[in-house]
């Protein structure tokens, strides 16, 4: 990926790239144990302008172009992809409100974020409604005002959820899908953590339930009838992207772990790096880390482009980069050997970290799923250019 | 790309469609979204692409099905946005392969 990039862009992730060493590296295991990032290293991601990335300047962000967003996702990935968690989910909704968002929206909404003053959720995941966002069940209902909505239902696996200020909540209003901004304070608003996930589990994820929770009507984005047509995909675009990059940063980091592993540790006096067993596991890893690197440059840069393919790039990014990094992480524990059991090991963290990127922002089967039936598809549009008669 | 020539601009649409929904023809005025072709990611997919192809921004004041039911419907709504921005809006440059 680094021979594309920019003069720039390369600048900004050796940045990047300092700061996650600086400030998260050092600490992600002790979060990991907490199952808590604490405000402090929160309030260093805000002062460094990152919850703002990708938002335009006009509002209060950087500004900066996806492929930059993406190298960031990267290197907080490499050092704790639980703290990326949070840039992923403000990154979304602010997506969304750039997007979707009324001026005043914008407005109000995006300079807090961007600044990282509030932290934003995305809050479309149910009990009964995970990858099938058809089928959520939150509604809403007019409040008989005239002036806003009655908000009730239930949200599971939100992350950020027990930090946000602030959650972009998707219900239906008479079966028309709907989405709105929830401030944490709403009358009705119950939050509770959910604790003891298998990684990912400083990311603050929370299950929310909404009893009756008024919303006012200036607070809804988009229409009736396109939160999910329309409004949704955008963030989970973005999401997907973020994910995706972050994976690359942990893919990176079971390498140089496995790499480092590999010239110093010794089984019977050899280095295990001599042992062909050892080099296949880590030639694979390093040949992974290269095509997930160009994909997930690919997925950004027909991003920045603003091409209708970025969105099928981006779920192969997102597919094969969180699938590479389960498989690496797994490569990396076995090549530390017992060490890489133990939670004094990054890699046994990476390990249990991987398997989440494989569920958050669409499984790998409903990614399968997409991508299969559009290569079939494309298929059959070229079968049928090929029997069309030519035109005399 | 910025014409204001309405059958160019229904062609170009009713391409793009045929090509994402896996169709052969498309009458101009079939309702796309009582179809049953369209995928979860055809809605932004058109979006993107009449921002990108005709230089139009899409917001949410103009999230509305009419707008974009139909082959027709949707040429007819970009020659209304590009005839509100024509004059602020500078050409896409070509579409670039990426490896």
């Amino acid at each position: 990926m680094n021979m594309f990039l920019t003069e720039e862009q390369r600048q900004r992730y050796a940045e990047f790239q300092e700061f996650a060493a600086a400030n998260v590296a050092p600490f992600a295991g002790e979060w990991d144990r907490a199952q808590e990032i604490p405000e402090s290293a929160v309030s260093q991601l805000s002062r460094a302008g990152y919850l703002g990335a990708s938002t335009p300047s006009e509002y209060g962000g950087r500004g900066w172009d996806v492929v930059t967003f993406g190298l960031l996702n990267e290197a907080l990935g490499r050092s704790d992809s639980a703290f990326a968690g949070i840039l992923t989910v403000q990154s979304m909704v602010s997506a969304i409100l750039v997007k979707w968002g009324t001026a005043e929206q914008r407005s109000r909404w995006l300079p807090p974020l961007a600044k990282g003053q509030t932290i934003a959720a995305f809050a479309l995941t149910e009990p009964g409604a995970g990858s099938d966002i058809q089928s959520i069940a939150t509604e809403f209902r007019p409040n008989g005002r005239n002036d806003g909505l009655i908000l009730n239902g239930e949200k599971k696996w939100i992350t950020s959820g027990q930090r946000a200020g602030v959650f972009l909540v998707f219900g239906k209003l008479d079966q028309k899908p709907l989405a709105c901004l929830v401030p944490r304070e709403s009358d009705g608003f119950e939050i509770e953590p959910i604790n003891d996930l298998m990684g990912f589990r400083a990311a603050g994820l929370a299950q929310l339930r909404f009893h009756e929770v008024p919303v006012p009507a200036a607070n809804l984005v988009g229409k009736p009838g396109f939160a999910l047509s329309h409004v949704a995909p955008v963030g989970l675009q973005y999401g997907r992207i973020s994910t995706a990059c972050s994976s690359l940063g942990l893919l990176r980091a079971c390498f140089e772990e496995s790499t480092d592993c590999a010239v110093s540790r010794k089984v019977g006096g050899q280095r295990v790096g001599d042992l062909g067993m050892i080099q296949s596991l880590i030639a694979e890893m390093g040949a992974n880390l290269e095509a997930a690197g160009l994909l997930c440059w690919s997925a950004c840069r027909a991003e920045d482009n603003h091409i209708p393919e970025t969105f099928t790039k981006t779920f192969i990014a997102k597919y094969f980069t969180s699938r590479a990094a389960v498989q690496a992480a797994s490569d990396a524990v076995q090549i530390h050997g017992a060490s890489g059991c133990h939670e004094s090991s990054p890699v046994a963290r990476f390990y249990r970290g991987a398997k989440i990127s494989e569920i958050i922002e669409g499984t790998t089967q409903v990614h399968e799923v997409v991508l299969g039936k559009g290569f079939v598809h494309d298929a059959l549009r070229r079968q049928r250019s090929r029997k069309r008669p030519a035109t005399p | 790309m910025i014409t204001n020539d309405p059958n160019q601009v229904k062609e170009t649409v009713r391409k793009f469609i045929e090509s994402s929904i896996n169709i052969d023809a498309l009458g101009d005025d079939e309702n796309l979204f009582d179809s049953g072709l369209i995928n979860s990611l055809f809605a932004v997919q058109l979006t993107t692409f009449l921002e990108r192809k005709f230089g139009i921004e899409i917001g949410q004041d103009d999230l509305d099905i009419e707008n974009l039911k139909s082959v027709s419907a949707t040429a007819a709504f970009v020659a209304r946005k590009s005839a509100g921005q024509a004059a602020a809006t500078a050409p896409a440059a070509e579409e670039k392969a990426y490896p």
